[in-house]
Formats: structure tokens, sequence, C-alpha cells
């Protein structure tokens, strides 16, 4: 071998072998951040607009072309009853959307309040509320989402208000032993000490210090729970346990649709779906924005 | 006396890919030779390269990095082909794991897997090894017997032993092949006395079977007392090579000596500045040149060749321009900082 | 492992105040419902009474409180009575008597589906990370778990049962058949487990992945790797041996999930599991069933919590042992 060649730069390896192709680190992806971005800027927006701009397009039926499926004139195609699934899924979404938005925010608010309550009172008499606190979050999450919601809607009968009580209720814990935890974590910090010793209040070194921390977290609980209050709500829906029958929403289309995919129409189904999952992967893409850079599971 | 060199490092270069299209040179000019029986030291200021070194003949560098030089492996015995080491495909490399060249990682206590006995490991690396069923375990047998491995903590997981029981499982697995090249990456790191010198001991013993061992470390005591043979890296490159009671008695590189200025016997007067974070300083001339306390303007101009040191016989290789100056004595040239006790005259009094 | 049956009796003596809360609460919420409570408590017996008899009955009773209902409830359910079905005609305990299995089986198979393809898939991805590969399987599984799993259902009843016809549509047996046949148990099976497995997969994958990944770096990896074992038996037998128990924990918590896609997945494929009764006794406020239903169902999810931390503690010989 001539000393040139030697010298010369080549490459490590002809196949890096396994274990150090594994090793490599992958990036995180900035453009998925960005796509998301974008779709929750059109697709809000539009799910918005539309139906105000024509309010009976989503129930405009026509006999004439029921199950046509998507064409140009009818762009995602025709249900059951003639009507255009864009426009409905559309209006489905925004309600889907605005009730995942309002029962993700009691949902907040209640687990907020429950964990902030037990943070604040685990010093009081060997922690006794905490410690009931915590057994009744641990009995709310021993049930299944699904199964401990549809026994409050039955019980509650059918509207909106108990959809929305069946989500808070059900997705209250999270938040409740996130900030239960963050507020129990600050609190034992030594700065808070210090303060108090400096002759600060308990409450206003709560204030000041502790609930900033917390919001954040909350915060972003509270935007990653959407996605969820909204299958929750599709989820009853579909099981026809959900909105009232007049209010447009992705789980009665998808339930509607069964009868359409019996007779082998795909599209009445698929796209109210496909409208549940891109807004559930937006969502959670752009709350990346908010979270500090941990890992997403 | 000079028998063939197991391994024989030349001019090794390595450089990774940054993201903006250049590269980052790791390795610049990386020489040395392991011959069996001896053990050689590769030491260094952290970042020097020498792990970096290591991680290149294991064949572990990053996926699109490249290499230049030569690194290759002389397996003792007749009929065996020389490999080089560098760019070995998946296949070759695989036989060579275990077999031919064994790599001991820093932290031995962490090469054996937590939640699988120490037993079922060993009996592993003996199937890997190619044993069937049966020989292999009478090769673990034989392993734990020459490590002092005690046989009835085969069952036990390795959070279960001590330190020291570990130590010598970790040991029995990694050699049961009876490699001809052993790599060690700093041994006695985090180690109490005693355990560093078990460990010491250890591979001198696997040189006195005849086995030539390599040992990466900051540690300048353990090169003293276990090396037969130094090389000292700085910045990705090799600065001095040598006997280690020469290069390490008498050295004549600035950078040599003041490591040995920084112990605490000679003052403990360590050197001012950082490595380079780059290899490939600016500008191209010796990379030691902005601490060296003996610097002159060809430092900075000419990156010194690697030559034998004056006064020696050829095996004792220095890369600076100022190696005559250095070994002159103390009375014309003691370098600001550089106790007398480090530099002396090769002859008479010193401190090997 | 001593710690084991510690761990198993102090669960299990959890369970029963657990389960007094939880009726609490369904008690409680019962209290707040437009629906007559005494109609609920009388049962079948309520048709055979005439219109005055009811009324003296509720003037004698008055109305109870939620906790005397709901010591009443457990009264009867420690003497194994869990009172009668109205939506479904039969007695409560008939009613899960005969569908806790199918939805233990349907859980069964959908659960093992999902696990095995976690660490199928999850090791391929960490292996050839950022790989074509890995970006497939990863992207798959982000769309998957945004997907509903009714919509996934529907889908694929369309394709495989609709267009393909490769397996039927819903039921458990063949039409016009009442007996169950191994042959047609299977097919009925397949695409509800199927579905039900896919919609939980895409957590196993991810955290199988991950975890992989995370152990490839491992210095014990790369000990096994240098001491010359080949590279398939150092992920799998080093590597993922290591990466199991996140994927054991994840297990305890896709449990409660596995029952709401089976209230899902059951309706949809007309699967008669005890998720799909809880369906239909919502639909028709039939508040013993309902009670009872969520009794079940916490039960199901507290012994798969406890069977998950079980297999944790015997999978990681570090918890537990000898540190006792």
């Amino acid at each position: 071998m001539s000393e040139a060649s030697t010298l010369a730069w080549r490459p490590a390896h002809q196949r890096p072998p396994l274990l150090v192709r594994a090793r490599e680190r992958v990036g995180r992806s900035r453009t998925a951040i960005a796509v998301s971005l974008v779709v929750l800027a059109v697709l809000l927006p539009a799910a918005v607009l539309v139906p105000w701009l024509d309010p009976t397009a989503a129930t405009h039926a026509d006999i004439t072309a029921v199950y046509s499926p998507p064409s140009a004139e009818h762009v995602l195609g025709t249900d059951g009853a003639g009507r255009d699934l864009l426009v409905r899924t559309l209006a489905a979404l925004r309600t889907s959307f605005l009730v995942g938005l309002v029962a993700a925010a009691v949902a907040t608010l209640i687990g907020v309040t429950v964990g902030a309550l037990a943070a604040a009172t685990v010093s009081w008499g060997r922690g006794a509320v905490d410690q009931l606190l915590m057994r009744l979050v641990d009995a709310v999450n021993a049930v299944p989402h699904l199964v401990l919601g549809v026994v409050i809607v039955a019980m509650l009968g059918p509207s909106v208000s108990s959809v929305i009580t069946s989500i808070a209720l059900t997705h209250w814990t999270t938040p409740a032993r996130l900030v239960r935890a963050e507020m129990l974590s600050v609190q034992g910090r030594d700065f808070v000490d210090v303060a108090i010793v400096g002759g600060a209040s308990r409450w206003r070194v709560t204030m000041r210090h502790v609930l900033p921390q917390v919001a954040s977290r909350a915060l972003l609980a509270a935007v990653l729970m959407v996605p969820h209050a909204i299958w929750h709500e599709s989820a009853l829906s579909f099981l026809g346990l959900g909105m009232p029958p007049h209010l447009p929403s992705l789980g009665a289309m998808i339930q509607d649709a069964q009868v359409a995919v019996f007779a082998g129409h795909w599209w009445p189904a698929f796209w109210p779906g496909l409208a549940l999952v891109v807004v559930t992967l937006a969502v959670s893409g752009a709350a990346a924005l908010l979270r500090p850079r941990e890992r997403a599971l | 006396m000079t028998r063939r060199p197991v391994l024989e490092v030349r001019d090794l270069g390595a450089r990774l890919p940054r993201r903006d299209g250049g590269h980052h040179l790791v390795l610049h000019g990386v020489s040395f030779s392991v011959a069996p029986g001896e053990v050689l030291a590769v030491v260094g200021e952290s970042g020097a390269g020498k792990t970096m070194t290591l991680t290149a003949l294991l064949g572990l560098l990053p996926a699109r990095a490249e290499v230049r030089g030569e690194a290759v492996l002389h397996p003792p015995g007749s009929g065996s082909e020389p490999v080089s080491l560098l760019g070995l495909s998946e296949r070759d490399r695989r036989r060579l794991r275990g077999r031919g060249i064994a790599h001991l990682p820093q932290g031995a206590a962490t090469a054996l897997t937590p939640v699988r006995t120490v037993g079922s490991q060993l009996r592993e690396t003996a199937r890997a090894l190619g044993h069937g069923r049966a020989s292999a375990e009478r090769v673990v047998r034989a392993a734990l017997a020459r490590f002092g491995a005690e046989e009835e903590l085969l069952g036990r997981y390795p959070h279960q032993l001590s330190g020291g029981q570990l130590q010598r499982f970790a040991n029995a697995a990694a050699l049961m092949g009876d490699p001809c090249l052993v790599l060690a990456d700093e041994p006695t790191a985090g180690l109490d006395e005693d355990r560093a010198a078990t460990t010491a001991a250890e591979l001198r013993r696997q040189a006195d079977e005849g086995r030539a061992v390599l040992v990466v470390t900051h540690d300048l005591r353990l090169a003293e007392d276990l090396a037969d043979r130094v090389a000292v890296l700085y910045a990705g490159h090799t600065v001095e090579t040598g006997p280690s009671a020469r290069v390490l008695g008498h050295p004549r590189h600035p950078y040599t000596a003041a490591l040995l200025a920084a112990l605490p016997r000679h003052g403990l007067r360590p050197l001012a500045g950082e490595p380079p974070q780059a290899v490939g300083h600016v500008h191209g001339g010796c990379p030691f040149a902005d601490r060296c306390p003996l610097v002159v303007d060809r430092c900075r101009a000419e990156l010194p060749a690697l030559r034998p040191a004056p006064g020696s016989d050829g095996d004792h290789r220095t890369a600076c321009h100022r190696a005559e100056d250095l070994a002159a004595g103390p009375a014309t040239s003691r370098p600001t900082g550089i106790p007398a006790t480090v530099v002396a005259p090769p002859a008479g009094g010193g401190t090997c | 492992m001593r710690s084991i049956p510690r761990l198993v009796g102090a669960r299990l003596a959890l369970l029963l105040p657990l389960l007094a809360l939880v009726t609490l609460v369904v008690f409680a919420l019962a209290a707040n419902s437009p629906f007559d409570p005494l109609l609920a408590r009388l049962g079948s017996r309520a048709f055979s009474m005439s219109g005055s008899e009811l009324e003296a009955l509720r003037m004698a009773q008055g109305e109870p409180s939620v906790l005397a209902q709901w010591a009443t409830w457990w009264g009867d359910a420690l003497r194994g009575d869990l009172g009668v079905s109205l939506s479904l005609r039969q007695e409560v305990t008939q009613v899960i008597a005969e569908r806790l299995p199918w939805t233990l089986l349907l859980m069964a198979v959908a659960l093992v589906l999902a696990v095995g393809t976690g660490l199928v898939l999850g090791t391929l991805a960490a292996v050839r990370s950022g790989g074509w590969l890995d970006r497939v399987v990863t992207g798959t599984a982000y769309v998957v778990q945004a997907s509903p799993v009714f919509w996934v259902a529907l889908l694929g009843m369309w394709l495989f049962a609709i267009v393909l016809g490769w397996v039927p549509a819903g039921g458990l047996t063949d039409p016009g058949s009442d007996v169950v046949t191994l042959g047609a148990l299977v097919r009925h099976l397949a695409l509800p487990a199927v579905v039900l497995g896919l919609s939980q997969a895409p957590w196993f994958v991810l955290v199988v992945r991950d975890t992989v990944r995370e152990e490839l770096a491992a210095p014990y990896v790369l000990g096994a790797w240098g001491r010359g074992v080949s590279t398939p038996r150092v992920v799998v037998r080093h590597a993922l041996r290591s990466g199991l128990l996140p994927m054991v924990t994840v297990l305890g918590v896709r449990v409660p999930e596995l029952v709401t896609g089976a209230v899902l997945v059951e309706t949809i494929f007309s699967w008669p599991g005890i998720a799909s009764a809880t369906v239909t006794a919502a639909t028709s406020v039939d508040f013993g069933l309902l009670a009872a239903l969520t009794v079940v169902t916490t039960v199901v999810v507290v012994l798969g919590n406890l069977a998950a931390d079980v297999a944790y503690r015997l999978l990681d010989p570090r918890v537990g042992a000898a540190h006792e």
C-alpha cells in the first residue's frame, strides 16, 4: 500500500455495524410542528366559518344524490340522506372541537383545584385530606374511562352538558396528580423556606413562585387533553349516548355511516374519522411547542 | 529483541462530518505499536484522542466517519495474515471480537448485563466463541479458575456481587477467548487503591502470558508502574513514544514534562490553559504551541515530525522542534514551570 | 421473590375499599339522575304491580338516601344477588357469567397481538434507527394512536368483511347456528381482536423502540458485543431483555384503555361480551346492570394492573429480591 493512499481519507465502515447505526442520534422533527400549526390554522377557521357562512349546507339533503362517491360536485361524497360530506364534516368538527375545548378546560379546572387542595393540606393532620383525595383519584382512574363516561351520561341523560360533565369527571385526575406533584416539589424547595423566614407569608410565596410554575404545566396538560376530550365525545356520540341528534357530531356521523359500510360505501365513515385523526395529530404536534423538550409518550 | 508487533498503528487519523458540511478532526496522526508480552500505555489529558483511538480500532466510529493511515493487527503464530482494522468488514470483525481482540471497557463492572445471571452470560460468551454445549461448560470453568472467579456465584446477578467479584467475572468473560490483543479503557478509573492494584496486576499477568496489552489511561502513575512502553497523545497527535522508563524519566517533549510536573511528587504544578477543543488548530504547526513554555516561531509554522529523540537509540521518539534543548540539561534550558527534577540528562541521576 | 405475595395481598386488600368508593360515586350520580330509582330497584317485579301499589310503596319507603341505597346494594351483592337486568331480562349474575369470558378472550388475544407487534416492530425500528423502516413504523404508530378505534373498526369491517369477504361482519356464530365451533370462533374473533390489538399496539411499539435504542447505547451491550456475541443475540438477549421493564409498565396503563376499546369493538362487531352489555345497559338506563358492570370492569383493570406489577417484579431481579 503506497504512502499516498494510506494517508488519504476513506470511509471508516463499508457498512456501519448495527450497534453504530443504532447509536446515532435522531433529531426532533421541526417540520412536524410546523405542519401541525399549518393544519390547525387552516382547519379550524374553515370549521368555524363554513357553517356560519352557509348554515343550511350541512343539513341540505339532496335525495337524488344519496351515497354518491367523491366527485367534483361533492368533493368528499354524500351520505345516506344526500348531504354533502365536506360541509357536514366541518360543521361536526366545529361542534366536537368546541365541546372538547370546554370539557378540557373544565377538567383542568377541577383537576387543578383538587391537586392544589391536596398539596396545600399535606401538612394538616397527617395529610388526611390529601390521602382521601388521592384515594378518590385512584378510584376514578381504576374505572375505564368510557365505562365511567357511559355511566355518567346514562345517569344524567343525553345532552351537551352531560357530555361535558362526563369528560370532565373522567379526565380531571391527570391534571390533579400533575399539579399536586409540582406544588409539592416546589414547596419542598429551599427558597420557599428562605422566603418565609424572610417575612413573606406562605400565601404570597405560593402566589408568586409556585403558581407560575404550576400554571405552565397545567396549560400544557389542558392542551394535550383536548384531543382526548374530542375522542371521548365522539365515542359517546358514536354509541348514541352523546350529543343530542340535532347537533352535528363526528361520532354520530360515523355511527350513521355503519349502514353505509354494510352497503359497501366507505366514504361516509372515512372522512369524519380522518378529521378526528388530523385534529388529534395537529393539536399534539402543536403542543410540542409548549413542551419543555421532554420526550412524548 | 524486537519481535514483530501485534498491533501497528501509523498516522491514524479520524474525522467526523459536521452538519454544515465540514469535518471535525478528532485524530490527526496517531502512531504507536504493541508487541506480544508488552504493555503499552496511551496517556494524555481527556480529549486528547485516547478513547477515540480505541473506538477507531474497535470499528465503532460513527457511521459517516472517515479515517486515514493504518492500523494493522498481526496475529502471532505462523500462517496468520495481517488484518487491517480500518474499514474491516463486519463479518471479519465478528471473528476477531473476543477471539483476536478483547475489549475491557471503562468500568468493567458495567460490562455485564444486569438482568441476567453472570453464569448465563459466561456460557453465552463461550458459545459465541464457537464451543458446543459441553465444551462451553469446560471453557467457562477454566476461565473462572484462571481469573479467580468463584464458581458458586454463577447463578447470581451482577448487582448481587461485590465490585471485586464482578471485576473477576467481567475479566473472565472478556478474556475467555484467549485473545492476542487486549484493549483496556481506563481500567483503574474510579477504583480504590487495592482494586486498582489488583487490576494492574491482572493486566501485567495478561502481558506476561504473551499477549499484547494496550492500556488507555490518564493516570501517569499507572503508566509508570505497569507499562513497558508509553505513547503520549495531545490533541489527536502522538507527541512522544518510547520505553516508559525513558519517556517518563527523561521526557523529550514539553507536554510530557508538563504532565509529569503536575504530579504531586513533582510539586503539583498543573499546566496552564486547556487542550484545544478542536483538533486542527489554526496555524498548522505544533498543536501544543499555544501552551508550550519552549515555544518559538518555528513551532507555529511547522508541524514537528515524530523523530528519534536526541541521545536515544531510535526507540524513543518525540515530535518537538526543541527536543535538543530539552535534552541539553537544566543549566541551558530549564524552561519556566518545569522543575529540574523532571527534566534531567539521561546519564546518572534521574527519577527512574 | 418474597415480596410478590405481599404485593398481591396488599393490592387485593385495597380492592374492596376501592370498589366501595367507585360504587358510591356511581350511586351519587344516580341520585342526580332524572330517572326513577324505585323502578330501577324493583326491577322486573315492577311490571307486575299496579300504579297504586307502586305509589303506596313509594310513600312507605320514602326516598332512601344515597348511602342507604348503596349499603343495600352491597348487602345484596355480597350475598350473591346483583339484581335483575331490565334490558337483558336476565339475572345480572347470569349476564356476567355468560358474557365475561367472551370479553376476556377478546382482550387477551388483542393484548397478545399488541404486545407482539410492539416487540417485533419496536425492536426492528430501534435497530434501524433513523432509517426508512424506523420512520414508517414510527409515523404509522402516531397515526394509529390518533385514530379512534371505532373508525378503524368500521374501515376494517368494510375492507375485510364487506369488500373482501374474508371474515364475517360480526357476531360470534355463523348465521343459523347456535353452536360455537372452534373454526367459526376463530373467524369471528379475528377481525375484532386484530382491530382492538392494533389500536393499542402503537404505545407498545413506541416504548419498545425508545427503550431498546437507549439500551443499545449501554456499556453492557458494548461489552457483550465486544465478547463476540452475535448482534441479533445482543439485541434480543441483552438490549431487549433489559428494555422489557418499561413495556410492562405501559401494559399496566393500557389495560383500562383495552376495556374502553372493547366497549366500542364489541358494539360494532356484535360481540357478546360485558363491554357491549354496558352500552345496552346505559342506553336503557338499566341501573342494576350498570352498577354491576362498573364493578366488574374495575376489577378487571385492578387485576390487570396487578398482573403487570407482578410481571415487573419477576422480570427485574433488582427489585424486591435480595434487597429486602
